[in-house]
């Protein structure tokens, strides 16, 4: 009798178990189906507590990241698209000045009735003109090759004292022709995480600044000093100088700094030069006291160990 | 009454470097423990990629920081008898996670931090301290990484090594990132740059894009 009726309970537990596990498997289904759609609607709003810690919770925390990570990337995609088209509109816009005036002499010439000296002068700003127009096409394929991601820089280890040697040698006319000296600190050569071309190229439009911003008679300092992570090339000009508030500025695409108006120049040595920092994961700063002396300073990665 | 924050209006998007700059007691810090669920504002809300801050329990929102929120104090709070790849992995472990050692390793490289894994917090200067301290905060994939005075304690030299870290992780990882800074040279690698005076916003200039 007693086996009889524990052979039933024992029945009846068995049977109860398979139905709450059942109920439960089917409750578990439902709230994963529940989250699959609406990852599939790409909704980030769920039913469910993301704030418990329970396994659905944690599975739901993680839906609602797969979702926003997909609309983070349509976000993206559209910012990119926005930057080629303020890029080319930037770039018409840019080349119209220097295209408009050298039309403008052309016409001025074909005219006639002009005496010697005038043809000369309008043919030399003709040339200016075309110089600069020329000028502006190679920073600006440059800089879309970059901004587009077209080209991709290969930083490999490579000794910086050649780097900067080559940097130097790209403006020592431009500096000899206002004697201004450019002196490097001694220092160790190291090998540094760069793309030497670029890198040249980054650090001869701060170099370049630098002639064009300094009094004649003038000194360039460059020093190199080694931190845990980063190597710090600094370039030292004794020059118009920056104030704080445009030191963000500075930075940016066809930006002019408010005090060289006047001085011949684009707005987009800095911007390429910190555009190809950042793409072999360095950075540059600046630091300036204007009209005493301006400090920017290049971060290139240190090999590792 | 003191009002720490007054009519503060900021949104972040995902992805983006936002630097904080105000003097000590501008409600900059006030600010960030709000963004981060650690202070409850009086009036107004916080919306972090959905999850709204307001009437959450302190459980939930311990649950909520353990999964959305990275944080980088000054002082960069080790655990002192953890090494380095035990601090960095102890987020991941709390929420009953398993590891992605690819993902931690890249992190570990990434703030060179390589040779240092079994090393103990007081093995290590201020500046390693603090990049352990990020990649710890960057191990959970946090919807936003907050730092609050990340060079404070460092030397001028070690704080530009640090600043380049997270600006490597930044870009490298898409992470959003907001720093509390009373520096403006520490601040010109953000985004997009907010000064704070007297718990109110007084400017928002714009960073380097």
């Amino acid at each position: 009798m007693v086996l009889a009726m524990t052979i039933c309970l024992a029945a009846l537990c068995c049977v109860l178990s398979v139905f709450l596990s059942w109920r439960y498997i089917q409750k578990t289904y439902a709230a994963i189906d529940t989250i699959f759609d609406s990852i599939l609607a790409q909704k980030a709003g769920l039913s469910f507590e993301t704030e418990l810690d329970s396994r659905l919770s944690k599975l739901t925390h993680k839906a609602i990241k797969i979702v926003q990570m997909n609309s983070a990337d349509v976000v993206q995609l559209g910012q990119e698209k926005q930057t080629i088209q303020s890029l080319l509109s930037d770039m018409s816009h840019q080349m119209k000045t220097p295209l408009s005036s050298i039309s403008m002499y052309i016409d001025l010439l074909l005219e006639g009735n002009l005496s010697s000296g005038e043809q000369r002068e309008f043919f030399t700003r003709i040339k200016a003109g075309t110089e600069k127009l020329g000028w502006l096409m190679d920073s600006l394929i440059k800089m879309s090759r970059l901004e587009v991601g077209a080209i991709e820089l290969a930083p490999v280890p490579a000794g910086i004292k050649q780097t900067i040697s080559d940097s130097i040698s790209m403006v020592l006319a431009a500096a000899a022709k206002k004697n201004i000296s450019i002196q490097a600190e001694p220092f160790m050569d190291t090998p540094l995480l760069h793309d030497r071309k670029w890198t040249v190229e980054a650090m001869a439009n701060v170099l370049e600044n630098a002639v064009k911003y300094s009094e004649a008679n003038s000194k360039i300092c460059i020093s190199v000093e080694a931190l845990p992570l980063y190597t710090k090339i600094n370039f030292t000009d004794h020059g118009v100088g920056i104030a704080p508030e445009e030191w963000n500025s500075i930075f940016k695409r066809f930006y002019r700094g408010k005090n060289v108006k006047m001085t011949d120049g684009a707005g987009l040595g800095l911007y390429l030069a910190s555009l190809i920092l950042e793409k072999q994961g360095g950075y540059i700063l600046v630091d300036s006291e204007p009209n005493k002396d301006t400090t920017f300073s290049m971060f290139l990665q240190n090999c590792k160990k | 009454m003191v009002r720490a924050l007054d009519g503060v209006n900021l949104t972040v998007e995902t992805g983006e470097f936002v630097a904080v700059v105000g003097q000590s007691g501008s409600g900059k810090s006030t600010l960030l423990h709000m963004l981060g669920g650690l202070d409850q504002p009086t009036s107004g809300y916080v919306v972090v990629e959905g999850h709204e801050l307001n009437g959450m329990s302190d459980e939930q929102l311990t649950i909520f920081r353990r999964r959305n929120i990275g944080f980088v104090f000054q002082n960069y709070n080790l655990v002192p008898i953890l090494n380095v790849y035990e601090n960095i992995v102890l987020p991941i472990e709390l929420d009953g996670n398993t590891i992605d050692t690819d993902f931690v390793s890249e992190i570990v490289n990434t703030l060179g931090l390589d040779g240092k894994r079994g090393n103990f917090p007081n093995e290590l200067s201020g500046g390693q301290q603090q990049r352990v301290a990020i990649a710890r905060a960057l191990a959970t994939k946090p919807s936003i990484l907050l730092a609050d005075e990340p060079t404070g304690n460092l030397d001028s030299k070690t704080s530009q090594d640090v600043l380049g870290v997270l600006k490597l992780t930044s870009t490298q990882f898409h992470q959003t990132i907001i720093m509390i800074t009373h520096n403006e040279q520490i601040a010109q690698l953000a985004d997009r740059i907010i000064h704070i005076e007297d718990g109110k916003m007084i400017r928002e200039g714009c960073g380097r894009r």
